[in-house]
C-alpha cells in the first residue's frame, strides 16, 4: 500500500511537472522593443528622409514560434504619430494597428505595447498603418515558425534553412507629394518611366488609331503601376549574396511584398520555383518558373542551387519593369536570369479599348476572368506574346479569339503561377450549419482624378457593413476598374473558391485583376472593427476601403471617443491636394491654383496682363462631380475683370449678347463635361443673363515631353498653346491667345 | 613653336574633359569575353552611363579598361550591365536569352559557363578524352584529304592565295590517291559521290591566283569535305561553321578544327564574321 502510495504521488506530481512545464511552454512570451525614429538615407543619389526602427529599414524581422505571446513594445520616437499592424495575424481586434479604428494612434515620445498569442504559424509581415509610413521604410518581416510536434510538419519543407525577404520600393520623392502628384493627373511618372504614350510613339509604333481611340473612350495613358520608383530591394538592398549554399542544396525563401505599390515579378536563374505557402497558409507545393507576387502578399518558395562555383540570381522585378533587386543564392560567378523585356504599351492600349465601353464600364466580351488565370496584360508581355515587330497577332491567329487568347500558360512554354494553381494540403472548408451573408463588392475607380472606391463609395461615404458572429461571410468582388488591386482583410483569412473544393487556398489577400470576378469567404469569429481594404497605399489612403464590424460587440477600450476617431479616420480620404500654376510669359501672367478631393474641386484661374487693354481677369470655380467617371461636374462661378476698351469698343459673343463695362463682376452657374478625346465642354450662365460656352484640352500628349492644349468660346475668343516639360516643376510654354497675343515664358507648376 | 603651344593647350583641354566627365573616377581593368567589333560596340554601350562609368575594351586581348566614379557605382555595377547585354566576365555569366539573341558573329565561346559545368563532372569529360584515343593508332587515308582541306582554309584565311592554290593541288592529289579498299563501307560510298566535285574545286583553286575565285570554289569544296567527314571518325572534334554575308547573303560553310571563328570567305576584312552551326566530335 505504502508503495502504492508514493509511486501514485510521484506519479501525481510528475504529472503536475509536466502540466506545468507544458503550460510555461505555451506561455511562452517572446519580447520586441522597436524604436521608431527618423533617419536620413541616400538609396538613390539624394540624402532623403526615411523611417528606421532600431536603426534599421527594413524593420527587424519578428520571429515567434505558434504557441508564444507577442509582446511587442513600440517607443516613438518620431515628431509625429505611427501605428503598427501585424498583416495576415489572427489577433483579437484592438491588437490590430488601424489607428482611430482599433487603437488610438501612438503619439510621439510615448510607448505602446502590443500583446497578443501567436496561433498561427507562417510568413507574415508588419508595417505602419498611419499615413504613408510604409513607403518609407515601415515594413519588416514576422515570422511564425511551426512547433515541431505539429501535425501539418512537412518533411523536406518545412525544416529546409529559412531566409525571410522582405521586397519594397524607393522614390526620392516624399510620399505626401507622390500622393499630391497622382491625385493632380501629372504624368511627370509616366515620363520618368518612357511610358507616356503620346501620339508621336504611337505613329512611331504604328497605333495612331490606337491612341485616337483611346483619347476618344476618354482615357489617359495607362501603366500598370502609377508610380515611377528609383529603387526596388530586397531586404532593402539591390543585390544581396548568400554564400553559405552549395550545389543540391534548397533553400526556402519566405517572401512577403512589402511595397507600397508595386508587384515584383519573381524569376530565378537556377530553374524552377517551387511554391509551399502563400499568405502565411500551407499550399501543396507547385512547380512555376514565375510568379507575380501582388502588393502585401507573401509566398513561401523552395530554390535549389545547380551546381557548385556559380551562384544563380534570383530576380525581383517591378510589375512596370523599370526596375529590378537580386538576390544571388550560392558562392562564385552570378549567373544572371533572363530580363524581362519592356513592356509593349500600345497593344495594351488597344487591349484596353476593346474592354472599355463609352460610358467607362468594362466588358469582359463574355469570358469570366477570376483568379489571374486570364492577364488581359499578356498582351503586353513580349516574352509570351512575341516582340513588337512580329506582334501577338502571330500568335492570335493560332489561338484564335477563344478563351486562350490572355492565358499566359497556354500561349507559351513559360508557367506562370495564377490563383487556381493554389490548394490546401488541409480541409479549409467552413462549417455548413453556419448562416451565410453574401456581399457583393464592385471595385470601382478613374485614373483622370485618381479616385478608388468599392460601388462608387470611397470609406468616408459609406456605412460599417455588420456581420454576425458565427455566420459565414461571402464576398463576390467583380473589378469594374482600369487597374487590378490587391483587396486585403484585416484579422481573417478567407478561402479563396478556385476550384479546388475543400482545399480551397486560405488567403488575407486577392489580387484582382479588371473585369475579374472572384469569390472568397470566411467564417466571422473575432469581434471588431476590420478594415477590408486595398494594400495599394495611395489607393487606401483615397478611400478604397470598407469596415466590417460585428453587431452588438462590445467597445473597443483604446478607442475612447468613437465619433472622434471616425472623424479622423474618414479625413484620409477626404483631404484636399493642393496644384498651382503660373505661366511668367511675355504677353502677360497665366495661372491657376486648385484644391480637389474625392469629389470636390475648387479652383481659381488667371490671365493677367502688363496693361489695362490688355486686361486682368480671373474665374474662381466651385464645383462637384456627379459620375462615377467623374465627366461632369457642375460649379458656381465668381468672374472677376477689368479692360480698358476703346470708345464705342463693345464685345459682342456670338449670341449678340453685349458687354459695355470696362469692370465686371459676375457670378454664374454652370456646369463642365468631358468629351471624347477628353475635351472639356463648359457652359456657365451669369446673373446678368450672359451665356458662355466653351470647349477646351489641355495636355494633348504630343511627344515624350511635348504637350499641346487649346481653348475658345462663344465670347470669340480662343487660345492656343505648346508646353515642354523640362521636369516636374517647370516648362517651357508658348501660346497665342485672342486678348493678349503671342507669349512666350516658363511655367512653374507645383 | 606657336603651332606645339596651340597643341599642347588642345591636348591638355582633351585630357581635362575626359578627367571631368567622370568625378572621384576610379580604374579598373576587367576581362569581359566577346569576339569582334559588334561585341565591342555593345560591350562599351552598355557598360558606359555619363558622368558616372566608361568602359574601353579590346577585342583581342578581352580586356577592357573601366574608369567609373566610386561613390556612386562600381566596376560591378558596370559588368552586370553588360552581363544584360550578353557578355560574361569573371564576375557575371549573362542571361541564357541575352546570349542566345547576340549576333551570329558574337557568339563568343562561353569559357566561365563551361569551365563551370566541365568542373562538376571531371570523371565524364576524361573519359570521352580517353576513348577517342584510339582510332587515333590506325590512320584512316581520308586523313590527309582532310589535312590538306584545313591547309587551304587556313591560307585563305589568310588571303594567301599562292599558299591556297599550292595547297588545293595537294588536296586533289590526296582525292586521286586514296585507295577505295581502304575505305569502310559507309565511306566508300560517300566517297565515290563527292569525289570528283572535290577534285574539280580543288583543280581550280590550284589553278588560279585569284582569291574570289578560290573562295567561290571553296564553298562548294567544304560542303562536300563536310559530307565526308560527317560519316568518318576524325581524330579531333571539328567545327562546321557559316558566314551569313557570303555569295550575296545565300550564306556558305567551312570545316574549323577550332571552336573559335576565322572566317575563310572574308579573310581580315571580317575576320570573327560567323558562328558555329554544327560540332563534329570525334
Amino acid at each position: 500500500m505504502d508503495i502504492q502510495n508514493i509511486s501514485s504521488k510521484k506519479v501525481l506530481s510528475l504529472v503536475l511537472f509536466l502540466i506545468i512545464t507544458q503550460l510555461s511552454f505555451a506561455q511562452k512570451v517572446v519580447r520586441y522593443d522597436l524604436y521608431v525614429k527618423d533617419t536620413l538615407v541616400n538609396y538613390a543619389g539624394k540624402v532623403k528622409r526615411a523611417i528606421a526602427v532600431n536603426g534599421q529599414i527594413p524593420m527587424p524581422t519578428l520571429t515567434f514560434t505558434q504557441g508564444d505571446t507577442a509582446e511587442i513594445y513600440v517607443h516613438n520616437e518620431l515628431k509625429e504619430s505611427t501605428s503598427l499592424h501585424w498583416h495576415g495575424v489572427f489577433l483579437p481586434n484592438q491588437e490590430d494597428g488601424v489607428p482611430y479604428l482599433t487603437q488610438m494612434p501612438i503619439e510621439p515620445g510615448t510607448t505602446h505595447q502590443y500583446r497578443f498569442p501567436v496561433i498561427q504559424n507562417g510568413t507574415h509581415w508588419y508595417h505602419s498603418h498611419s499615413g504613408l509610413q510604409e513607403q518609407i521604410g515601415m515594413y519588416g518581416s514576422m515570422i511564425f515558425k511551426k512547433k515541431q510536434n505539429d501535425p501539418t510538419f512537412r518533411r523536406g519543407i518545412d525544416d529546409l534553412p529559412t531566409v525571410p525577404v522582405i521586397l519594397s520600393e524607393w522614390t526620392n520623392i516624399n510620399p505626401d507629394n507622390v500622393h499630391r502628384i497622382l491625385h493632380n493627373a501629372n504624368d511627370w511618372f509616366a515620363i520618368k518611366k518612357g511610358a507616356t504614350q503620346s501620339y508621336a510613339e504611337a505613329i512611331r509604333e504604328k497605333h495612331f488609331n490606337t491612341k485616337l481611340k483611346n483619347e476618344w473612350k476618354r482615357m489617359l495613358a495607362m501603366d500598370v503601376s502609377d508610380v515611377y520608383y528609383e529603387k526596388v530591394m530586397m531586404n532593402g538592398t539591390t543585390n544581396e549574396q548568400l554564400t553559405q549554399f552549395k550545389a543540391g542544396d534548397k533553400i526556402r525563401l519566405q517572401i512577403s511584398n512589402g511595397g507600397a505599390s508595386t508587384y515584383f515579378w519573381l524569376t530565378y536563374a537556377g530553374g524552377k520555383i517551387t511554391v509551399v505557402a502563400n499568405d502565411g497558409n500551407d499550399v501543396e507545393p507547385v512547380e512555376v518558373d514565375r510568379l507575380l507576387i501582388a502588393v502585401s502578399e507573401t509566398y513561401d518558395i523552395i530554390l535549389t542551387i545547380p551546381e557548385n562555383r556559380i551562384s544563380y540570381e534570383l530576380l525581383a522585378t517591378s510589375e512596370d519593369r523599370t526596375q529590378s533587386a537580386s538576390l544571388y543564392l550560392g558562392e562564385g560567378i552570378r549567373q544572371l536570369s533572363d530580363r524581362l523585356p519592356r513592356l509593349k504599351y500600345f497593344e495594351g492600349m488597344k487591349m484596353m479599348n476593346g474592354m472599355m465601353k463609352m460610358n467607362g464600364d468594362l466588358d469582359d466580351m463574355g469570358m469570366k476572368m477570376s483568379l489571374n488565370q486570364m492577364d488581359m496584360n499578356v498582351v503586353m508581355y513580349p516574352e509570351i506574346t512575341g516582340d513588337k515587330k512580329s506582334s501577338a497577332s502571330g500568335h492570335r491567329s493560332h489561338t484564335g479569339h477563344g478563351e486562350n487568347q490572355y492565358n499566359a500558360n497556354a500561349l507559351s512554354d513559360i508557367v506562370t503561377l495564377n490563383y487556381a494553381m493554389l490548394k490546401s494540403p488541409e480541409n479549409t472548408s467552413l462549417s455548413p450549419d453556419a448562416a451565410v451573408k453574401e456581399l457583393r463588392f464592385e471595385l470601382t475607380g478613374n485614373m483622370n482624378r485618381y479616385v478608388w472606391s468599392i460601388d462608387n463609395k470611397v470609406v468616408s461615404e459609406a456605412d460599417k457593413i455588420l456581420i454576425k458572429k458565427g455566420e459565414t461571410v461571402r464576398i463576390i468582388l467583380y473589378n469594374n476598374s482600369m487597374m487590378r488591386h490587391p483587396m486585403h482583410l484585416h484579422g481573417h483569412d478567407f478561402r479563396v473558391l478556385n476550384g479546388q473544393g475543400d482545399y480551397a487556398p486560405l488567403k488575407n489577400v486577392i489580387d484582382i485583376m479588371p473585369m475579374e470576378t472572384d469569390t472568397l469567404e470566411f467564417a466571422a469569429n473575432v469581434e471588431g472593427d476590420w478594415f477590408f481594404h486595398c494594400h495599394i497605399l495611395y489607393h487606401m489612403m483615397s478611400g478604397m476601403g470598407r469596415i466590417f464590424t460585428y453587431e452588438n460587440q462590445s467597445p473597443n477600450p483604446l478607442i475612447p471617443d468613437p465619433k472622434y476617431a471616425q472623424r479622423k479616420l474618414f479625413a484620409d480620404d477626404r483631404m484636399f491636394h493642393f496644384m498651382a500654376q503660373n505661366d511668367f510669359a511675355t504677353n502677360g501672367n497665366d495661372g491657376s491654383v486648385m484644391l480637389q478631393n474625392t469629389r470636390w474641386s475648387i479652383g481659381t484661374e488667371w490671365r493677367l496682363g502688363y496693361n489695362s487693354m490688355h486686361g486682368y481677369e480671373t474665374e474662381t470655380h466651385i464645383g462637384r462631380y456627379l459620375n462615377r467617371m467623374q465627366w461632369l461636374m457642375v460649379f458656381v462661378g465668381f468672374d472677376w475683370r477689368y479692360r480698358k476698351m476703346g470708345i464705342d469698343e463693345h464685345e459682342k459673343n456670338i449670341f449678340g449678347q453685349q458687354n459695355k463695362k470696362d469692370s465686371r463682376s459676375a457670378v454664374s452657374l454652370g456646369f463642365m463635361y468631358t468629351l471624347p478625346m477628353l475635351v472639356n465642354f463648359q457652359a456657365e450662365v451669369y446673373h446678368d443673363g450672359i451665356v458662355r460656352l466653351s470647349l477646351m484640352r489641355e495636355d494633348i500628349p504630343v511627344s515624350k515631353r511635348l504637350r499641346a492644349g487649346f481653348m475658345l468660346n462663344t465670347d470669340k475668343e480662343y487660345m492656343v498653346e505648346l508646353n515642354y516639360i523640362f521636369n516636374r516643376f517647370m516648362r517651357a510654354r508658348t501660346h497665342y491667345d485672342s486678348d493678349m497675343g503671342f507669349g512666350v515664358g516658363l511655367a512653374l507648376n507645383y | 613653336m606657336k603651332s606645339i603651344n596651340i597643341l599642347i593647350a588642345v591636348l591638355l583641354l582633351c585630357t581635362s574633359t575626359i578627367t571631368a566627365q567622370i568625378r572621384n573616377a576610379a580604374t579598373a581593368t576587367v576581362k569581359i569575353y566577346g569576339n569582334c567589333e559588334i561585341c565591342e560596340n555593345t560591350i562599351e554601350k552598355a557598360g558606359n552611363i555619363k558622368k558616372q562609368a566608361s568602359v574601353n575594351w579590346d577585342k583581342d586581348s578581352k580586356l577592357a579598361t573601366v574608369i567609373f566614379d566610386s561613390t556612386i557605382t562600381s566596376s560591378d555595377d558596370i559588368l552586370k550591365r553588360i552581363a544584360i547585354a550578353g557578355y560574361d566576365s569573371d564576375v557575371y555569366l549573362a542571361p541564357d536569352k541575352s546570349y542566345a539573341s547576340l549576333p551570329d558573329c558574337c557568339r563568343y565561346e562561353r569559357v566561365n559557363k563551361t569551365a563551370s559545368h566541365q568542373s562538376m563532372k571531371p570523371g565524364e569529360s576524361h573519359s570521352v578524352h580517353t576513348k577517342g584515343e584510339s582510332p587515333l593508332q590506325q590512320v584512316n587515308p581520308l586523313y590527309k584529304v582532310f589535312e590538306e582541306y584545313f591547309a587551304v582554309k587556313d591560307a585563305l584565311v589568310k588571303a594567301d592565295e599562292s599558299t591556297a592554290s599550292a595547297k588545293a593541288k595537294d588536296l586533289d592529289a590526296a582525292v586521286n590517291s586514296i585507295k577505295m579498299s581502304a575505305l569502310a563501307e559507309n565511306e566508300h560510298e560517300v566517297f565515290m559521290k563527292v569525289m570528283k566535285d572535290i577534285s574539280f574545286d580543288a583543280e581550280h583553286i590550284g589553278d588560279t591566283k585569284d582569291v574570289g575565285h578560290q573562295r567561290d570554289h571553296f564553298t562548294s569544296l567544304s560542303k562536300n569535305i563536310y559530307e565526308l567527314l560527317k560519316i568518318t571518325k576524325f581524330k579531333v572534334t571539328v567545327y562546321y561553321q557559316h558566314c551569313p554575308m557570303f555569295n550575296n547573303g545565300k550564306g556558305a560553310n567551312w570545316l574549323s578544327k577550332e571552336n573559335t571563328i576565322k572566317n575563310p570567305y572574308y579573310g581580315a576584312q571580317m575576320l570573327t564574321c560567323g558562328k558555329t552551326v554544327e560540332t563534329i566530335q570525334q
